[in-house]
């Protein structure tokens, strides 16, 4: 029992940054951009979110923090492609490699270390225990106890799902995403709608990046997203960016990366490691099998 | 270095039939003073033009494709600014920096291109811009329909709300475009040629609703090249010429010749080229084509052609009805469900697209597309599917390329075809729209395939270079090549073909010789298909 | 031509200004801390140096270069250049031939494992429709555990105290003339080779119309699925061949971690230099400038080395950015200039 229950925190812990991440990317999705960004704008968050919580003491200005962090990488991103009109695939691998630089580098000058950098004076974010659900056995140690942000991202899921479908602000969003310019000759800017989303992008992959360095540990290492931007866009790409399916497809990449965890009994730890990065390739395969079906018959 | 457009043939002649243009307070609704207008790298598409526009008239615009009326209308719309020059609107000088603000101000445009979310409905796209909303920003659906259902009413437009406006015809989604117009209040109507997607058979209706429209009180601008439906429609009107105004006059002074005069500067003849040349063999057969899509529509029904040497095939339709099918499917790019292409009785339905051009030429509608690579030079350009099919260009068994052979046959096509270019190795989209065609129609004509596939060659080309065009396909015609040629313009497919084709929802309703029918059964047919189509 | 270089070199000159305005804020001297930048990697005896360590990334740059411009978004050098650094590293330590035919056996074997690799995502997309770019980066991840774990067990050393092979042999280690290693030389023939086959040849002429319009160039009759696969193979056997002459010029075992210096920067080198072959020759070896150089950056001013990381993606934000609007500058200028032409 103990280990089921085991498996299913540890697919939440592990889906929660992905499933953050891609709804970011599920709303610029909807606006057209072609945005491979997430990743940086993760790493931005998970620096500064450590960066604000060792100063203050307080995971609250880690929070803080971890969302100007993020912003700011999608305001390099808004420069770069929305008002200098550069090819979004290269702001974007700039930007992440920007990311990469930038956190590398203050880790170097600030906390003078190389590679990773912990202490305890940062605050992690805290667990929240539901009362009444807490107490029934079993459903209570899955839905109570979890980290603050994973319930933050519940929400998110709901606000996302209304966001795009329920809102002025949304039919506006699949507008700029479906034809531009019909969006643009009815007097809404294209453009500020796709601002708006690169922004509200950057404040989830900056909570998801929080999540990183003060969710269950913390500290924060060099290249801490290790592809997780990426994977949540191939989770945007699979499911055409739908709110609900990006987080039932989170929740599977979560699943087997708990899989993987479990298989290290029997299998070296490189293999195990692997199994995010496979279960893409055959989240893809599946993906484009369907497509090809479709065209074929 | 030439620049096509800018340096060639300075317009002299002084305008002929100017009126008086003082403003008038209580007439006049929008002056545009001396606009100017350059798009980089080196044309001029408005060199100090100056109109103005009266209150409740329909004032039309007209001139050649590339005389600088869309480009007027869209710097009045805030869509583009002007290098100088300035609009005054209701008496008081403006500048829209977007539609947006234009469409405040009550001026709206309806586009050439219809711009629509096709996966949205009618009343979406209708609100689209300026939605009801309740709490905060909570989208007020139910409110919104019944708004544009209200609308709708109001204008008697015949257009159902909730239908999605991909699976509505043309005519109704321009219906849906001016509806959008009306919906935010605006005074100023500008259509950007609304007739153009349009069959003959919807047109009157169209201009019922804009004279309507007018005796309500609306000022409505017509950007057109259809002198007739000028004549017809308007009550003023503005001729432009390669980016100058060449004047204004009212409908009822004009003439069908005068206008044609003013637009292109000079006489121009409407009437068939061809000579009475009996047609040879046969060379290109299509037999028993039928095509279902992805989405398991059937896009082509038993499709049956034959193109004979020495021939022109025209095929009529409305957009949309089967014809960039059976062209993808002739040129290989997507496979027919059943049914074979022959050429010179041999079956190359199933071949690799290289065999099939050792056999057809193709000179596509969609120059930037599907004609050529516009980032690439003109010899790149020029030697595409000839470093295959012609060995001269290649040594080491086709490895290397020969770049003086190519550079040689650039200099044969720029002879040939008359291409106004600087060398070889200027980048293609530098050149002018009519030069690019000329590249084109250059490689595929000296290709020396038997047949040739012509899907719109002389879209939005200028009079000039469409002349041109014709010219080289009687030529082709002459040379006993056999031709099938698609085209939206009922005049060319009038002008140049010895038979017509027309197709509706994906079939061949109609096969009519040229001689011995008219325009306007071709449009009947074009929409309502044949008779005894269930 | 002219405009081009002028492009480039103000897009450099940017972005240096933009890391001095940082660095003064900081409190550093920028002019110094650039002057050592440099001092450290173009003075004479240095400069060889800096020479052979720019061969990963210009291979790497090459790799990338060719794939953008013929089409494929081939993502994947990273990995592809374990793979082939693995390939190189296995074949040097069971097989010992003469070095005259060692080095060129080892080479090819690199460039064999960067293929295979390449040859994946290749096929994904041939077989199945799935996107390279994705699968590249995918199969990335995956070359790296896999080769951890390669050095791990199957090919590990025993007493070391960290994941390492043992060496090559002898034979197949690159010759090195004082700080002069003869990998640069592999390096530009290669960039000889492919600067003919993109410039010269009808394969190459080819790629590049379909990288710019498949469309176009599917209907002129060039078999779109089959250069896709070459240019594929090709690519990854160059960053394979990068892969291979790190094991071969450097330590002459695979250590853990020795493709992450290489992670990103044949991509970066690409795009910065706009997929041109010759340009990505020359981006390539700045960029190695700037690496070599920020070791003696910081050994002499104090100024972390991590900023060259800074320095480089804004190098390339800025220098790409600065290409299209320039260029759209450029021809509204002209425009005016005919315009006031005609006037007169």
């Amino acid at each position: 029992m103990n280990i089921i229950i085991g498996m299913i925190n540890g697919m939440i812990t592990s889906a929660t940054p992905i499933l953050l991440a891609a709804l970011g990317g599920s709303l610029t999705f909807y606006a057209g951009i072609f945005n491979i960004a997430m990743e940086g704008m993760m790493l931005s968050g998970a620096f500064f979110a450590m960066l604000g919580s060792y100063y203050f003491h307080s995971w609250g200005m880690g929070i803080l923090f971890a969302i100007v962090g993020a912003i700011l990488m999608a305001l390099v991103f808004i420069l770069f492609a929305v008002v200098l009109k550069m090819d979004e695939f290269i702001t974007g691998i700039g930007l992440n490699l920007f990311s990469v630089g930038l956190t590398t580098y203050m880790l170097r000058q600030i906390f003078k270390v190389k590679g990773a950098f912990s202490s305890p004076e940062i605050v992690a974010i805290p667990k929240v225990d539901i009362p009444l659900i807490k107490d029934i056995p079993v459903v209570g140690q899955i839905l109570s106890g979890q980290n603050l942000v994973v319930y933050l991202t519940l929400i998110a899921v709901i606000a996302v799902s209304y966001l795009v479908f329920k809102t002025r602000f949304g039919l506006r969003l699949r507008a700029a995403g479906y034809n531009r310019t019909a969006l643009d000759t009815s007097g809404v800017s294209a453009n500020r709608i796709r601002v708006t989303s690169l922004i509200l992008c950057g404040v989830l992959c900056g909570l998801a990046g929080a999540f990183l360095s003060l969710g269950y540990v913390t500290l924060f290492t060099e290249n801490m997203s290790a592809g997780r931007g990426w994977i949540s866009l191939a989770a945007v790409i699979l499911v055409s960016g739908n709110p609900i399916g990006i987080a039932l497809i989170s929740l599977l990449f979560g699943f087997t990366d708990g899989l993987g965890l479990f298989m290290q009994r029997s299998l070296p730890s490189q293999f195990t490691s692997m199994v995010p990065y496979v279960a893409t390739l055959v989240a893809l395969f599946v993906y484009s099998m369907r497509l090809k079906k479709k065209q074929t018959v | 270095m030439v620049f096509p457009g800018v340096l060639a043939q300075p317009v002299s002649s002084p305008p002929e039939f100017v009126l008086p243009e003082r403003m008038d307070p209580v007439q006049d609704i929008i002056e545009m003073n001396r606009i100017v207008k350059i798009f980089p790298p080196a044309l001029v598409a408005l060199d100090d033009v100056s109109v103005t526009f009266r209150k409740g008239e329909i004032h039309a615009i007209v001139g050649e494709n590339g005389a600088g009326k869309s480009t007027l209308m869209k710097i009045l719309y805030g869509m583009q600014p002007a290098d100088s020059g300035e609009i005054i609107f209701n008496g008081k000088a403006v500048k829209f920096s977007d539609p947006g603000e234009a469409i405040l101000a009550g001026i709206g445009m309806v586009h050439q291109e219809i711009m629509l979310v096709n996966q949205y409905t009618v009343w979406e796209n209708v609100v689209l811009g300026s939605e009801p909303v309740k709490f905060i920003d909570h989208l007020d659906s139910k409110k919104a329909r019944q708004l544009v259902k209200d609308k709708i009413e109001e204008f008697h437009f015949n257009l159902d709300p909730d239908a999605k406006v991909e699976d509505i015809s043309i005519a109704a989604r321009q219906k849906v475009e001016i509806l959008k117009l009306l919906f935010r209040n605006v005074s100023v109507l500008i259509m950007d040629e609304p007739t153009s997607v349009l069959t003959p058979q919807e047109i009157p209706q169209l201009f019922d609703e804009l004279k309507r429209l007018r005796d309500d009180g609306h000022t409505i601008l017509f950007i057109s090249h259809h002198l007739e439906e000028v004549l017809q429609l308007s009550d003023r009107i503005t001729v432009l010429r390669k980016g100058r105004k060449v004047g204004t006059i009212e409908a009822k002074d004009a003439t069908k010749a005068g206008l044609a005069q003013m637009m292109v500067g000079r006489e121009v003849i409407f009437e068939s080229i061809r000579n009475g040349q009996q047609p040879g063999k046969v060379l290109f057969e299509v037999k028993g084509l039928n095509y279902i899509d992805p989405d398991k529509r059937q896009r082509l029904t038993d499709i049956n052609l034959k193109v004979r040497a020495g021939e022109i095939v025209g095929v009529a339709g409305v957009e949309g009805n089967g014809q960039l099918e059976l062209v993808q499917i002739i040129m290989g790019l997507i496979e027919p469900t059943s049914g074979s292409i022959l050429t010179i009785g041999e079956d190359i339905t199933r071949q690799p697209i290289l065999e099939k051009r050792k056999r057809v030429a193709f000179v596509p509608q969609d120059r930037a597309n599907m004609g050529a690579s516009a980032a690439a030079t003109i010899t790149e350009n020029v030697i595409m599917t000839h470093h295959r099919l012609n060995d001269r260009f290649t040594s080491w068994a086709g490895r290397i390329l020969n770049f003086k052979h190519a550079q040689a046959f650039t200099d044969e096509v720029q002879d040939k075809f008359d291409v106004q270019m600087s060398s070889g190795e200027t980048i293609f989209k530098s050149l002018s729209g009519g030069n690019q065609q000329k590249v084109i129609l250059g490689r595929e004509l000296l290709l020396d395939a038997p047949f040739i596939l012509l899907d719109q060659p002389t879209r939005g080309l200028d009079v000039g270079s469409i002349e041109y065009v014709h010219r080289q396909i009687i030529n082709m015609r002459e040379q006993k090549r056999g031709m099938l040629l698609f085209s939206a313009d009922l005049e060319e497919l009038f002008r140049l073909s010895d038979r017509l084709l027309v197709m509706h929802r994906g079939k061949i309703v109609a096969e009519l010789i040229t001689e011995k029918t008219n325009i306007t059964e071709v449009g009947y047919l074009m929409l309502e298909g044949a008779a005894d189509e269930a | 031509m002219k405009r081009k270089v002028l492009v480039n070199v103000v897009g450099v000159l940017l972005a240096f200004l933009l890391g001095a305005l940082v660095m003064g804020i900081q409190g550093y001297n920028p002019l110094e801390t650039y002057y050592r930048l440099f001092e450290y990697s173009l003075a004479p005896g240095k400069i060889t140096y800096t020479l052979s360590k720019s061969v990963p990334l210009i291979l790497t740059g090459m790799s990338a270069s060719v794939a953008f411009a013929s089409g494929p978004i081939n993502l994947g050098q990273p990995g592809q250049l374990v793979m082939g650094a693995l390939f190189a590293t296995v074949g040097g330590i069971y097989i010992d031939l003469p070095p005259v035919l060692m080095v060129p056996f080892l080479l090819l074997l690199a460039m064999l494992g960067g293929a295979l690799w390449s040859g994946v995502a290749a096929l994904l997309k041939h077989w199945f429709n799935m996107s390279e770019f994705i699968t590249t980066l995918m199969l990335n991840m995956i070359a790296d555990f896999f080769t951890a774990w390669a050095i791990t067990y199957p090919f590990f050393e025993e007493n070391a105290n960290h994941p390492q092979t043992p060496l090559i042999s002898a034979s197949g280690w690159m010759p090195e003339w004082g700080n002069f290693n003869s990998s640069v030389i592999v390096m530009v023939l290669a960039f000889v080779v492919i600067w003919f086959i993109m410039n010269r040849s009808t394969a190459g002429y080819e790629w590049r119309l379909s990288g710019q319009n498949s469309l176009f160039s599917r209907l002129g009759g060039v078999n779109i699925s089959k250069n896709y696969i070459v240019v594929m193979l090709l690519t990854g056997a160059l960053a394979g061949l990068a892969g291979g002459l790190v094991i071969m010029a450097g330590p002459h075992r695979f250590i853990k971690g020795i493709g992450a210096n290489y992670a990103w920067d044949g991509v970066m080198i690409a795009m910065v230099a706009n997929s041109g072959i010759i340009l990505t020759l020359i981006f390539g070896f700045f960029f190695s400038v700037l690496q070599t150089g920020s070791l003696g950056m910081e050994l002499i001013t104090a100024v972390p080395k991590e900023l060259i990381q800074v320095l480089q993606a804004v190098i390339v934000l800025i220098v790409v950015a600065g290409r299209g609007y320039f260029e759209t500058l450029f021809a509204k200028m002209e425009a005016r200039r005919k315009m006031r032409e005609r006037a007169t």
